[in-house]
């Protein structure tokens, strides 16, 4: 009894939550269309959020385009297909691996960032104090937090993704000796417009999906110093699941659209 | 302020880098794709596309020249295929050259190749449709295969068949192989064949020498073989003796089938020659014959001497005398 009760409790808190963020977008893209502007805001947490993901990105970027290229080619080799390497790794990367690898680390780095910052700054009453005294800190915070990632995220996931294929290209060209102009010659024989732009308009909705769970965890954090650990790991968890939903929706609406 | 103009600063750098990246990659791919050159249409009319796709490369002589643009299908046994072709190669392609739908390595896509044509013709222009060339397909490869298998495995059916049978002896091959006797008959026929070999390997050496011996150009030998005149003599003789033989051998057929002929009958002359009474016969009235013709020549000797028939007989003799006498003259 108590159990299915438990179950009936956590799917309408489920259900609220979705409700709470959903409302929570809206007024998001209320906010982000009026006045005033938080531009000083809205760089420096796009340089919070870019730059400062940059070398992250980066290094995970060239270890996935190495490990990839190093754990693949055995395969190829052995089916005599060493020279679709280029092909096969751009196609991946791009498309799928790319975009969904950054966008967790990001998830990880950005998104428990947010919810930590705003869940201790709601704890420690200063969005409250920034009501007082007359500033919409919905704007000052979370608009500029959520826009920073929506527009930071996908110029992440293109260096992510170029760093990768250069990681790619160095282990083929010391295993393989195939020269840098021919496997990006390669890379660019495989890949189509259809590989591109799914993944980037793809990637914008991860930089959202992070910013706005992340700053609505923060935003609605209300337990002490361990509400502020919970919204920051929620932020994450619920991140996460959220990316791979929206990558699900974009692989499928990406089928529909560019099936031959 | 400071802090805020190198967050400027440095945002931009990195928001450029990565836009300019995203630009590169779309140039890159779009410029693959032929989308940034200025492009000519032309078409080509297939029966079966085997799964070529929009976006798949056209090539001439080897080198990706554009892209497929639109596949359409007209009728049931009638596609027609759009390709976006560089205009700058397509003035080397040339209006005769062929369409062909090839596959970009074992397991690559389709591609459609498009081989040159006749240099002196005029160039491809936006709106022609060049001819096409429909290769055998992987069904119709495998279908063939379906039909070399099933023979084969006839084939191997009725070899097997075959070996089993040699294997236990049965037919002449299987004896061949398996009968020891066949073989050491075979080993002294062998043996025999080597000794004649041999032996009318000596024959020809000395026939050899006795030839060599001969004058040959001197003797009849030579003549015969050397003179082409004696050579045509010899051919009309031998030509001549054939009619010959031919003619006898008839007149021996007739002559056999007049002779059964004659044995077969109940003519005179068959019972003239197989009668024995008939001689005997013959012989008395032979004997009766010249005791009357005696007497007859007695009678007739009378008759000159009767008045009623010796002028008769004068005037004969007289006559006889008379031409006698004309002949010697013209002798003389």
């Amino acid at each position: 009894m108590s159990t299915s009760n438990t179950i009936v409790v956590k799917t309408k808190r489920f259900f609220e939550e979705v409700g709470d963020m959903t409302y929570f977008a809206i007024r998001f893209l209320k906010e982000v269309f009026t006045a005033p502007f938080e531009w000083k805001e809205l760089i420096r947490q796009c340089y919070q959020m870019g730059n400062r993901s940059f070398l992250l990105v980066s290094v995970t970027g060239f270890i996935l385009g190495l490990v990839f290229t190093l754990q693949s080619r055995p395969t190829l080799l052995e089916f005599g297909a060493a020279s679709w390497m280029p092909s096969m790794v751009s196609i991946s990367i791009v498309r799928e691996i790319g975009p969904v690898i950054i966008a967790l680390i990001c998830a990880g780095r950005i998104g428990s960032g947010i919810g930590a910052e705003l869940g201790s700054m709601k704890v420690t009453e200063q969005i409250d104090a920034m009501e007082v005294s007359g500033t919409n800190p919905f704007k000052y915070l979370v608009v500029t937090r959520i826009l920073a990632t929506t527009l930071m995220l996908p110029l992440l996931i293109i260096m992510g993704d170029a760093i990768a294929l250069l990681g790619s290209a160095i282990v083929e060209n010391l295993k393989g000796e195939v020269s840098y102009l021919l496997y990006f010659n390669k890379v660019f024989d495989a890949l189509k417009f259809s590989d591109v732009i799914p993944a980037t308009v793809k990637s914008f909705f991860f930089g959202f999906a992070i910013g706005l769970v992340g700053c609505y965890k923060g935003y609605n954090c209300s337990k002490g110093t361990v509400g502020v650990g919970e919204a920051s790991n929620a932020a994450v968890v619920y991140t996460s699941m959220l990316l791979f939903v929206i990558d699900f929706i974009a692989v499928f609406l990406t089928d529909i659209f560019y099936e031959v | 302020m400071k802090k805020t103009a190198s967050y400027k600063t440095r945002v931009g750098l990195f928001v450029i880098v990565g836009t300019l990246l995203l630009v590169a990659a779309l140039f890159f791919i779009g410029n693959r794709q032929h989308i940034f050159s200025k492009n000519i249409k032309v078409y080509a009319i297939f029966q079966n596309v085997n799964g070529l796709q929009l976006g798949n490369n056209v090539r001439y002589s080897g080198i990706n020249v554009g892209t497929v643009g639109k596949i359409e299908m007209v009728n049931e046994a009638k596609i027609v295929i759009q390709m976006m072709v560089d205009e700058k190669t397509g003035a080397f392609i040339k209006k005769d050259a062929i369409a062909t739908i090839g596959s970009d390595g074992l397991v690559g896509s389709m591609v459609v190749n498009i081989l040159p044509g006749k240099e002196n013709l005029q160039p491809i222009v936006s709106g022609d449709t060049i001819p096409t060339y429909s290769k055998i397909g992987a069904d119709d490869m495998l279908s063939t295969l379906n039909v070399a298998s099933d023979n084969a495995a006839l084939l191997t059916s009725d070899l097997l068949k075959i070996t089993n049978k040699i294997l236990t002896g049965e037919g002449a091959l299987g004896m061949l192989i398996t009968d020891s006797l066949v073989t050491q008959d075979i080993r002294v026929i062998l043996t025999n064949l080597k000794q004649t070999t041999k032996g009318a390997n000596q024959l020809i050496v000395s026939l050899d020498e006795k030839i060599s011996k001969i004058n040959i150009e001197k003797s009849a030998a030579g003549v015969l073989l050397s003179d082409t005149l004696v050579g045509n003599q010899v051919e009309n003789i031998v030509s001549n003796l054939e009619r010959s033989s031919l003619d006898i051998s008839e007149t021996t057929q007739q002559l056999e089938a007049m002779i059964s002929e004659i044995h077969a009958s109940e003519s005179a002359f068959n019972y003239l020659t197989k009668d024995t009474i008939l001689p005997k016969h013959i012989d008395s009235t032979m004997l009766e014959i010249k005791a009357a013709s005696k007497k007859l020549n007695e009678n007739m000797e009378a008759l000159k001497h009767n008045f009623f028939f010796r002028s008769y007989f004068n005037k004969k003799e007289r006559l006889e005398k008379k031409k006698a006498k004309t002949s010697k003259q013209y002798k003389q």
